[in-house]
């Protein structure tokens, strides 16, 4: 922290949270320049992935992609690719083709009629009866990641029709573009947090608050982060009943089925799109991911009712 | 596994819960020349009809639950507002710069306040939450600048943001 440097933190409703940038600059100019330009980061972010957008790369994938090619920009394709090797790596406990349950479910939209894969159930606004039809899957032939095909010169074709979402990625990833945005506009020191995926830069500590997970608006503990991401996934603002069932938007890759425990996995990584992927695998994966969590440089600590915190440190 | 936890335990007793998250990003000033850098402001408040209410109501989806709104007329035709949003976890005030023509040319949040939700009796794990690993050291820390868990919606500003369009509409145009 340099005396010299001015300080400057702003906050906006993007992503479907509210993202908090921070930044450190020897000038007012240079500052608020940082700071504007780590916000359209994470605007073209929000362009390209939003699964409310129909104009999003994640919307024309889920309408074209099981019909023909379909070109996508650069980020996009990154988020993709990264996606992929989570899913590789983690025998599919991380797997983006879950947005078909989280439609299912009503935690996303029913954006794209004439998709062949909708669902009958009611619609939660508007108590209308949506009359399609329930795919049912066997174990051995539901989609997955599998069914995305990633093809030369940024195209994506999917083998079936499928609902993707990046929600367990994107943040991560916006947070990392909008750190670059402030370490390219000369910011000396910086933050970004984007509803709890959040990543710090430059020479100083910064301590990060830890929600409890029995109590979400109050920090377990703090962590104390320089030059690191850290991301926490758990249930907490989105557990709810659905078809007589509770669910939340948080889902095992593997087994389909959504986690309902008071739990809350935090992860620590170098970059915040690896944290934030991680955070859903160490979920699922629990006390065997430590090859994984070594693989990538991070740790990881589990919180939960009557235990102990859980530390996995490589 | 368990050989590479490394935390230390500290008594429950020598914790006082910590407040809760609050951000105070902007003042009135700020959030101003943040929108409109440079521009003049005229304060306009205006005080809705019940007929107004309604029609906002009708046009946006969203409830009106406040009579007045805080307005700024901006030296290039533009509008300033202030609005409070509050949710079941958090209570939020921000800002919205209209153009002209009344699109939304930007929103920023002054200050972000969380609510408490219960209150927690046995919170085992708050007493052991305090240690050290290879990477990271945690400690109990009473001023939290920035909290990681779980995301919060942003859901109320973006309704919010809709009942100020529409409330352009039927007040400012």
């Amino acid at each position: 922290m340099k005396s010299h440097c001015v300080e400057l933190r702003r906050a906006r409703p993007l992503l479907g949270t509210i993202v908090d940038i921070q930044a450190r600059a020897p000038n007012d100019f240079t500052a608020i320049r940082a700071v504007e330009d780590a916000f359209d980061a994470v605007e073209r972010v929000h362009r390209l992935m939003s699964f409310h957008d129909p104009a999003s790369d994640v919307s024309r994938l889920n309408r074209d992609a099981h019909k023909q090619s379909v070109k996508i920009d650069k980020w996009t394709w990154e988020v993709l690719h990264v996606a992929h090797k989570f899913a590789d790596e983690s025998n599919g406990a991380f797997d983006i083709t879950v947005g078909r349950l989280l439609t299912l479910w009503n935690f996303l939209p029913r954006l794209n009629a004439g998709h062949p894969e909708r669902m009958r159930g009611t619609s939660r606004t508007t108590n209308r009866v949506i009359t399609c039809e329930v795919p049912r899957f066997a174990q051995d032939d539901r989609p997955s990641w599998h069914d995305i095909i990633l093809e030369k010169g940024r195209s994506v074709r999917f083998h079936r029709p499928l609902t993707i979402d990046l929600g367990g990625i994107a943040k991560g990833f916006a947070v990392d573009c909008a750190i670059n945005a402030l370490k390219n506009a000369n910011a000396r020191a910086g933050l970004v947090n984007a509803g709890g995926d959040l990543r710090v830069f430059g020479l100083h500590e910064e301590a990060v608050g830890i929600r409890s997970p029995l109590d979400p608006n109050r920090p377990a503990g703090t962590i104390t982060l320089r030059n690191r991401a850290i991301a926490t996934s758990a249930i907490y603002f989105s557990r709810k009943k659905s078809g007589g069932k509770t669910r939340s938007a948080l889902i095992n890759g593997q087994t389909q089925q959504p986690f309902i425990d008071n739990v809350s996995v935090t992860v620590a990584a170098d970059d915040c799109m690896t944290a934030d992927a991680l955070t859903k695998i160490v979920f699922v994966l629990r006390d065997l991911v430590g090859p994984i969590l070594i693989h990538h440089a991070a740790d990881a600590v589990i919180l939960e009712r009557d235990s102990p915190p859980r530390w996995f440190s490589p | 596994m368990k050989s590479s936890f490394n935390f230390i335990g500290l008594p429950v007793a020598a914790l006082v819960a910590p407040s809760a998250f609050a951000v105070q990003y902007l003042s009135v000033d700020q959030a101003q020349q943040a929108i409109f850098p440079g521009k003049k402001f005229t304060a306009a408040p205006v005080k809705l009809t019940s007929t107004q209410k309604k029609a906002i109501e009708q046009k946006s989806r969203v409830r009106v639950l406040k009579d007045e709104q805080q307005v700024w007329r901006v030296s290039n035709g533009g509008w300033f507002v202030i609005d409070e949003v509050v949710g079941k976890h958090d209570f939020i005030t921000y800002a919205v710069g209209l153009n002209a023509d009344g699109s939304v040319k930007q929103i920023e949040v002054m200050v972000y306040r969380e609510t408490y939700g219960y209150e927690i009796r046995n919170d085992v794990w708050r007493a052991q939450f305090v240690g050290k690993n290879a990477n990271s050291t945690f400690k109990l820390d009473h001023d939290i600048k920035n909290i990681s868990g779980a995301t919060l919606s942003c859901r109320h500003i973006t309704d919010g943001v809709k009942r100020l369009v529409a409330f352009y509409e039927v007040a400012l145009r």
